[in-house]
């Protein structure tokens, strides 16, 4: 999809929120929407860098319930996302001073810590058991996660979230499922391969053309990836 | 290892799923191609913002921000 035939599609729409002025140059942008004049998320991480706590309470506003997502993905459990969420802006506060806008977006940095701090949580907290069995009940009754998700007719997806819903749910379910266990549980390939009690080269297969399909979709919607 | 095939491993290196022995020819082809490796792997993180946009938002409790800003408060004063 090339980018004007983007933005016109996403203009048809009529949207309550307002669309940030800078959509014009990257118009698959991250959500939420920002109003005008909002500052932008690199904005923000300069004057957390500055020891603003303004700022760390907008960007809390703004990214906490998509990092309460990915660790509730995680973790599965309700009590243990909403303590890690609160230790991860934490962090993010502590080590704002780590991030450098060279080497990605501030959205990108804190879903890497996040990510990273859920799979540690998940196995420091030894909920590995309670949430293999959460999610094996899961499993059974939906078998991919973003599928399920995506089935949720009382949820108005945004744009963003449902053009890489899109894109990942082109995928075969095996290449969703080894992608969803080596995100967000953690997992090596010989772990998914025993999980799945699939070949190790299968895997290995599932995961480089799954992540291949999904790059090559989000640059084609990106434009910039 | 050329820079397909380091692209390959690049995908499965950000989300963590390379193996040992995979890792250490990695690294290997990562210093080989230098910045144009480094390039290639700041994009492929953009993978990790794309996996968890793709999720829907999940409520978290009021308190949970209160905490936060009020600990982070206390450590700005002197």
């Amino acid at each position: 999809m090339g980018r004007s035939k983007l933005i016109s599609s996403t203009r048809r729409k009529p949207r309550k929120r307002v669309r940030v002025t800078k959509s014009r140059t990257r118009p698959f942008s991250v959500v939420p929407q920002l109003e005008p004049g909002a500052p932008s998320d690199l904005e923000l991480m300069k004057a957390i860098q500055a020891e603003d706590p303004d700022a760390l309470s907008q960007l809390y506003d703004r990214y906490n319930g998509i990092l309460k997502a990915l660790i509730l993905r995680v973790i599965h459990n309700e009590a243990e996302a909403d303590d890690l969420l609160q230790e991860i802006f934490m962090e993010i506060w502590n080590q704002a001073k780590n991030f450098s806008s060279q080497k990605g977006k501030p959205l990108g940095w804190m879903v890497t810590l996040a990510r990273r701090r859920a799979i540690d949580g998940l196995r420091k907290k030894q909920a590995y058991a309670r949430a293999e069995e959460r999610l094996q009940n899961e499993t059974e009754q939906q078998p991919d996660a973003w599928v399920h998700n995506s089935t949720e007719e009382e949820i108005v997806l945004s744009d963003t979230r449902s053009l890489i819903r899109k894109v990942i749910s082109g995928l075969p379910p095996a290449q969703q499922q080894a992608i969803d266990l080596a995100f967000f549980r953690g997992m090596s390939q010989r772990e998914i391969a025993a999980k799945t009690n699939t070949p190790l080269g299968t895997v290995k297969t599932r995961l480089e053309l799954g992540l291949k399909k999904i790059y090559d979709g989000l640059k084609e919607l990106k434009g910039e990836l | 290892m050329n820079f397909k095939e380091f692209q390959n491993q690049s995908r499965l290196y950000v989300i963590g799923a390379l193996e040992a022995e995979e890792l250490e020819e990695f690294e290997k082809a990562r210093k080989k191609f230098g910045k144009k490796a480094e390039d290639y792997l700041g994009k492929c993180y953009g993978l990790h913002e794309a996996f968890a946009l793709s999720l829907r938002p999940a409520k978290s409790s009021a308190a949970i921000k209160d905490r936060l800003m009020a600990m982070v408060r206390a450590r700005k004063e002197p």
